[in-house]
């Protein structure tokens, strides 16, 4: 490998700030996990604007609403280090446009997506070329936008749509041990965002679709409520991964209400040991696809009222 | 090839007329009594040969030969690696003081392994390895294979497979898995890997450790004594475990079937035809749950089905060279009932939409209910010889 | 002192691996391993296994086939993956192909697209994909064997076998011969330790199958050298007596997979 001997390099895998023994026995109040403000089913605000990048046929921008921890940090900070972080992306849509002469007849539009991080946006820095879970995010989202466009009004023309993430949601409480949980939970409300801003760019592109497709996300979690038996577990909808201590089993769904029908489905963990409430006999699957559901059916009325905001945008300008 | 790419997840869009489909559509869609193509029953899997041990330069190795003449090889490698410790950890051994030297009790309760040390490549001829359908499948079985988690206290596989990979708290095994198809894929290749990923792991063994707590590891250089990496239950192995009375202690290494829905029918190990003309195409992970004695869940992803991106049949009504020659009654639209698209019968519309949750929740029934295809899945991959 | 083959070969006259200077590894052989392509072999010698399919001749590609050289006759495109777990440390790659991979394919397109009959398929593709299992050197002249069965299998026509083997000396060979003291052994077959350590010559031969009235004739006339690869330093007196005994490797080698193919069309 050059060195680029230009410029004073950095060491290449980052050092890690001193920690000092008085900090560690202070440091208990500022290092406080965020804990859950909303209720088991309450949703996130989220912000949806449509056409903020003119040069492309459609856009969108998402931002979901800051925790209450976050805000809390911010009012009175105890530490430099955020507490958790609050998902925001855009989405642009470039097309329909024909296809490059060489390739071979598609009688469907061809769909590319591309889901890349900012080098910013989690606390480990990305790089700049795709890693493998950018480029499974980009499948599943592939996944999700082909079941609701309809493709075979476009023979012979291509549609690429691009998701940059500015600020990803974590994947757990930045302070507990990397072993802690370390399946990447973020990732799925991640997807969730992506899901929710494609189809109101697409929309904003004017682009056939059976429905608006909106993404929820439902996880099972440990109960840390402390009044109930030990080993409880409990439905939340749109958790953020750093208010639970451990996520047993998360789905995400890309969904169309019309229809009632699922196009992308990404469940993991195991969800066989959970308990729900009383009198709730669905196994755990079920009743996480289901509350996935419900959290897509609430970000789908804030993306049909974003697309009603830009249509009626679109006629004020005419 | 450059239409292969596009179709990055449905692997290749079959060069099929919509005559064709439509009418494989409807032989699969029969109620009840689908007809596959190759005669096989709905859950029924395709003959395959599988041979364990076969290449003496790794760990654990296995071959699957689909008798299609699809074939794929997986290798297994273990290295030792240095576990670079977080500030937390350090923060909480100082914590915890000077006086627990003996640390029997907490390297089990701090050391809980992590994901990353599982790596997986699939090499699948005529991809890139960076392109759409080896990447979505390596993650689809790595977060199956690192999110198990075993259910017995007292064995090596508490942490499931990436508690296995500790060796102390600043060694660790990193594991690298492999996967090589030797042809390109006639079908969805996911059975395949996944089958004989779980064979390799089975194999799998590392060398018997001498060093203890937490020194620097050393091995035992007797490869005759090394250890697999799930551990053999005590009794014979390839026992069928048909009460859960004897509850045999061990983990087995998940797997991850592909399961189409056609209509109303539910199809298991489809083939390229088949899948062609899916309305749904899940892939799920089951492992056995050692002691409930039942099925668990690991993860479930929908792919995108190849029917998305076929080509659409005209129907006589709406066909020029036609023109009169069929009476306006002949073919008219009805509602499938499935998809509640309105369609004429024998004439094919590439599927649109997605899968209703009812759906996806029977075919994930099927999957995970006593004496279903997982178990039986399952219990086939014990009977292979693992030598 | 370390275990290598040029302290230890001059004392028991034996090699490394317990072989003597003129002995091949133990070659096992097989074709139409994988029904799903036109022609598939395994080929191991020693510890380098190798497994090779073939599809074609099929119908090149819209780009190629109006290219120069798609018209006269069919083009060979050669595939090399080495498996991640081939060799003793598991290999970290970048992008899909290393140097390594890419110049075995390369040596094997030139060494294939001359030798095969290609003239009889024009505007086609010969598409051969190497899976190299393991490796424990003669990686070459092993894919270059793997590659002629799976040819055979595939049925595509060719004058003869090409078959490759290694050759070496056993030392550094960089002073002139001395015929009257000469220390120095050629090696056949050279495995992983070995190469690193030695001069090394990868040669591939291939002999026209006599017909008709030269039946009965002897075919080491008809011998022809196909491949030769040579990356390492030795001197030129050295050349020749290894070449001798490369060549005779590769008659060996040749009469191994005579039987191989004959073997399994009976089957």
């Amino acid at each position: 490998m050059m060195a680029d001997r230009r410029r004073v390099n950095g060491p290449p895998s980052g050092t890690r700030p001193a920690v000092f023994t008085a900090d560690l026995q202070l440091g208990a109040s500022a290092t406080d996990r965020a804990q859950r403000q909303r209720q088991p089913s309450e949703l996130r605000k989220i912000f949806l604007k449509t056409g903020l990048i003119p040069t492309a046929s459609g856009s969108s921008y998402l931002e979901f609403e800051p925790s209450a921890s976050l805000a809390a940090a911010r009012a009175n900070p105890k530490s430099l280090i955020p507490p958790s972080s609050a998902l925001k992306l855009a989405c642009t849509v470039h097309g329909p446009k024909p296809l490059p002469r060489s390739a071979a007849f598609s009688p469907n539009i061809v769909l590319t997506t591309h889901v890349k991080y900012a080098p910013f946006a989690a606390r480990q820095r990305k790089g700049h070329i795709r890693d493998s879970g950018e480029r499974d995010l980009g499948v599943h989202l592939e996944t999700a936008l082909r079941g609701a466009i309809i493709a075979e009004r476009w023979p012979k023309s291509g549609l690429d749509i691009t998701v940059t993430i500015l600020e990803a949601e974590d994947d757990r409480w930045w302070g507990s041990a990397p072993d802690s949980h370390d399946a990447s939970w973020g990732m799925m409300n991640v997807l969730a965002g992506c899901i929710t801003a494609a189809s109101a760019a697409i929309a904003d592109a004017h682009i056939d679709c059976l429905d608006l497709i909106a993404g929820g996300v439902a996880a099972l979690v440990a109960d840390e409520s402390g009044n109930s038996a030990a080993g409880t577990t409990k439905l939340m909808l749109d958790t953020d991964p750093a208010e639970h201590r451990s996520i047993l089993s998360a789905c995400v769904v890309g969904y169309m209400p019309a229809r009632d029908e699922i196009t992308e489905l990404w469940l993991k963990g195991d969800s066989s040991k959970a308990s729900l409430e009383e009198g709730d006999d669905r196994s755990g699957h079920d009743a996480l696809i289901d509350g996935a559901v419900d959290a897509a059916r609430g970000a789908h009325t804030v993306l049909a009222e974003a697309v009603r905001e830009s249509l009626l945008r679109i006629v004020g300008q005419s | 090839m450059s239409n292969q790419r596009q179709a990055s997840s449905a692997s290749q869009v079959p060069h099929l007329s919509p005559a064709e489909l439509s009418y494989l559509y409807t032989s699969l869609s029969l109620p009840k009594t689908p007809i596959r193509p190759d005669g096989r029953s709905p859950t029924q899997f395709r003959p395959l040969t599988a041979e364990t041990n076969i290449l003496p330069g790794t760990n654990g190795s296995a071959r699957i030969g689909f008798a299609d003449g699809t074939q794929a090889i997986v290798g297994v490698k273990a290295e030792v690696e240095k576990t670079i410790l977080s500030n937390e950890t350090l923060a909480s051994e100082r914590g915890a003081g000077p006086e627990p030297t003996d640390q029997e009790g907490s390297t089990t309760a701090a050391v809980g392994g992590h994901g990353s040390w599982v790596q997986m490549s699939i090499e699948i001829p005529g991809f890139r390895d960076d392109d759409a359908l080896p990447v979505f499948l390596s993650e689809m079985m790595r977060e199956s294979l690192v999110g198990a988690v075993g259910t017995d206290e007292n064995s090596d596989m508490t942490g499931g497979l990436k508690g296995r990979l500790v060796i102390n708290k600043r060694w660790h095994w990193r594991l690298y898995i492999d996967v090589l198809l030797l042809s390109q894929p006639l079908a969805y290749p996911l059975p395949l890997l996944s089958l004989t990923t779980h064979l390799a792991l089975l194999s799998t063994k590392l060398p018997k450790l001498k060093s203890q707590g937490e020194e620097d590891p050393f091995f035992d250089d007797d490869w005759a004594v090394a250890e697999y990496l799930y551990p053999r239950s005590s009794p014979s192995t390839g026992a069928k475990i048909s009460s859960s009375s004897s509850r045999p202690s061990f983990v087995r290494p998940p797997v991850t079937l592909l399961v189409i829905s056609v209509g109303e029918n539910i199809i298991f190990d489809p083939n390229r035809e088949e899948i062609a003309v899916a309305d749904a195409v899940l892939a799920i992970s089951i492992t056995r749950d050692t002691q409930a004695g039942h099925l668990r869940l690991l993860s479930i992803r929908t792919v995108d089905p190849p029917s998305r991106l076929t080509q659409p049949g005209v129907p006589n009504s709406e066909n020029v060279n036609m023109l009169g020659a069929v009476a306006p009654t002949d073919d008219i639209a009805v509602l499938n009932p499935v998809t509640g698209e309105e369609e004429v019968p024998g004439v094919w519309r590439p599927r649109r939409g997605g899968a209703k949750r009812s759906v996806i929740s029977e075919m994930v029934k099927t999957v995970l209910k006593k004496g279903g295809v997982g178990e039986e899945v399952l219990e086939g991959l014990e009977g292979v010889e693992v030598s | 002192m370390p275990l290598d083959t040029s302290t230890t070969y001059p004392l028991t006259k034996l090699r490394l691996d317990g072989r003597r200077w003129n002995e091949l590894r133990l070659i096992q052989a097989q074709i139409s391993t994988n029904p799903a392509s036109s022609g598939s072999s395994f080929f191991s010698m020693g510890n380098t296994s190798i497994m090779c399919s073939v599809h074609g001749p099929a119908e090149g590609r819209r780009g190629d086939a109006s290219g120069s050289a798609g018209g006269a006759g069919a083009i060979v495109d050669v595939d090399v993956n080495v498996a991640g777990f081939a060799g003793v440390d598991r290999k970290r790659r970048a992008g899909g192909s290393d140097r390594q991979s890419s110049r075995i394919a390369t040596t094997l397109r030139s060494a294939f697209q001359s030798h095969l009959h290609t003239y009889l398929y024009p505007h086609s593709t010969i598409s051969i994909h190497v899976s190299v299992l393991s490796v424990d050197g003669s990686l070459l002249a092993a894919a270059i064997n793997a590659c002629t069965l799976a040819l055979v299998d595939a049925g595509i026509p060719m004058p003869g076998l090409l078959t490759s083997c290694t050759a070496g000396m056993s030392g550094s060979a960089s002073t002139p011969q001395d015929p009257r003291n000469n220390e120095l052994d050629p090696l056949l077959d050279l495995s992983l330790p070995e190469e690193q350590e030695l001069p090394v010559l990868t040669v591939g031969t291939t002999n026209s199958v006599p017909v008709g009235e030269n039946n009965m004739d002897t075919d080491e006339e008809e011998m022809k050298v196909a491949v030769v690869t040579m990356d390492s330093k030795l001197h030129c007196t050295y050349v020749e007596t290894m070449l001798a005994v490369g060549i005779d490797g590769c008659s060996q080698i040749r009469e191994l997979l005579e039987g191989v193919i004959k073997g399994s069309s009976r089957a």
